[in-house]
């Protein structure tokens, strides 16, 4: 199982409710994906089918009750510290939330200011850096002034954006990266995402709602219900399955 | 035969930044029978609009013009007067349908509290008619549904709520705020077929505000395009979509998933520091030195009518 991707190995999830009958609720079962660079992976499935628990387990947020997560063949939950930390920060993640993903006590500049000394970028560099990064996501410098509510969903989604590149990941969970935003600003996100795909090599599982979107942007859709794999395949075949699915 | 007539309307707030032109000299009518869809990008105006015809507005906001309703204008209207319209002629339904209900009570006791305070029925006759209501709106058990509170009912389901509630007075005009925010696909197309259920039994006119296209297209009659504070095309929905007239009506269907996503330049100007003449003018591709000096005027065009200088 060596490869420079990340692996979801027969990953299980059950939470457990209830104090004096305790009972588990499968949320995930035996769920396995494999995400490789310059790849765009699909994640469709009604609401609360646990896409989102998958996204926090593969982030390390979360730890699963049964399976193996690999980053750069790296078990994440079988590792030192030092090495499993390393592996993680290859992996981000883009919310759905945008201005809830920003601090709000904190300017634009402070936010990315503390990213980029957070991947140890010298003191001396950070402007041009931050400056880098915000021209990379298309944002004009005099945004660095504001806060989070003073600028529009669109915006608060460039610089989220314009963190986690900060931080040089190779792979990006977008958990519904457009669904908050207007339907121009959305095509100019969509728009953005790919052309830092190309640039920069980048790994995406999108879990989205928005099938067209989807389609569009990934090569390999999964689709869950109830907590397994009911769909693994190309986007071609994927319509088709979909097809069926709603007759 | 025309049920509302909004005039010149424009709506100031005074922040301490500046004012925000939130509305500006905005016009447009709504039929009887008909559905109007409002569609716009976020912070263009749209529940400005709404927000002044029931006159729901906070206290820095400057209204001029005039909201013709059957004749009344609704901008002079007492309070008192006022009261009776809302809900019983116009009825409004609020974003964020989690939100809107009161938590403490159950859906029931809300759906019968207009019926009470408006209708003056019994409290028998109207839980009668909001279980009747609440089957019409597609709820399986609806006595069961009646005794729910919000939270115990998902987003769509608190949706058909607010629907059963702009309902059961039957008014003239149903302002719809925004009802597909946020919910996934399925629900989406639940909503649209409840509301095509309460165009069907209650020959409401209806006011749709939405930022989603395809919203609009399945459920109105006619479409308003805003950008900005400003209505800058209006015309019937299927030739709006067969052909968007204004530039920026261009990019918002480029925009669609089956044009391939292609975005707009740039981003919506400030609302304070408005860019003189016609308000896309920074981001259009056909611009001509007269769009910068001087905002254009209605123009009519195919049966529509553009706030551009190409149809002039």
């Amino acid at each position: 199982m060596l490869s420079i991707s990340v692996i979801v190995d027969h990953i299980s999830k059950s939470y457990g409710y209830g104090i004096f009958n305790k009972k588990y609720e499968c949320i995930l079962n035996d769920l396995c994906l494999k995400l490789d660079r310059g790849k765009t992976i699909g994640l469709l499935g009604p609401s609360g089918v646990g896409k989102t628990t998958l996204a926090k387990i593969m982030m390390g947020l979360e730890t699963p009750t049964s399976g193996k997560i690999f980053i750069n063949n790296i078990d994440i939950w079988d590792s030192k510290k030092e090495e499993r930390s390393k592996a993680l920060k290859k992996i981000q993640m883009l919310f759905q939330d945008t201005q809830g993903s920003l601090n709000p006590k904190k300017t634009i500049a402070k936010s990315l200011y503390e990213t980029a000394i957070l991947v140890g970028v010298k003191i001396s560099d950070i402007d041009s850096k931050i400056l880098e990064f915000l021209d990379i996501v298309g944002l004009s410098p005099d945004i660095l002034c504001r806060y989070p509510h003073q600028i529009s969903g669109g915006q608060n989604q460039r610089v989220a954006l314009a963190r986690i590149l900060l931080l040089n990941p190779e792979y990006i969970i977008l958990d519904e990266p457009t669904s908050a935003l207007d339907i121009a600003v959305q095509a100019q996100i969509i728009q953005l995402l790919r052309n830092l795909q190309i640039k920069r090599n980048l790994g995406y599982l999108l879990i989205s709602h928005n099938i067209p979107l989807i389609e569009f942007m990934a090569s390999h859709i999964i689709y869950l219900d109830k907590g397994s794999v009911v769909f693994s395949g190309s986007t071609n075949k994927f319509r088709e399955f979909y097809l069926n699915k709603e007759k | 035969m025309k049920i509302l007539d909004i005039c010149d309307l424009s709506v100031t707030f005074s922040t301490p930044v500046g004012d925000v032109f939130a509305v500006n000299n905005t016009s447009f009518s709504l039929n009887e029978n008909e559905t109007l869809a409002l569609v716009g990008e976020t912070g263009c105006g749209k529940s400005v609009i709404a927000n002044s015809i029931i006159r729901l507005l906070p206290q820095n906001a400057k209204v001029t013009g005039s909201i013709l309703f059957k004749g009344i204008d609704l901008l002079k209207v007492s309070e008192s007067e006022l009261e009776k319209i809302r809900q019983q002629e116009i009825s409004i339904i609020f974003q964020n349908p989690s939100l809107s209900l009161n938590p403490l009570y159950t859906v029931g006791s809300q759906i019968i509290e207009p019926l009470i305070i408006h209708k003056k029925m019994s409290k028998q006759n109207s839980i009668d008619k909001a279980i009747q209501l609440l089957k019409t709106m597609g709820f399986s058990n609806p006595s069961k549904a009646y005794g729910m509170y919000p939270y115990q009912l998902s987003g769509g389901m608190n949706q058909r709520i607010l629907l059963s509630i702009a309902m059961t007075l039957n008014p003239s005009i149903i302002i719809a705020d925004e009802p597909t925010k946020g919910l996934d696909n399925e629900l989406v197309r639940d909503i649209i077929d409840e509301f095509n259920t309460v165009k069907r039994v209650n020959n409401s006119s209806i006011i749709l505000i939405t930022h989603d296209l395809s919203v609009a297209r399945e459920l109105s009659d006619r479409i308003a395009i805003m950008y900005s504070g400003e209505i800058i095309e209006i015309g019937e929905t299927k030739k709006f979509f067969k052909k968007p007239l204004h530039p920026y009506s261009q990019a918002l269907l480029n925009s669609l998933p089956e044009k391939g996503f292609i975005a707009p330049n740039g981003t919506s100007p400030s609302m304070i520091n408005v860019p003189r003449g016609c308000k896309f003018h920074p981001r259009c591709p056909y611009k001509k030195q007269e769009c910068s000096k001087k905002i254009p005027l209605f123009y009519s065009y195919d049966d529509r009518s553009v706030r551009c200088y190409l149809f002039q």
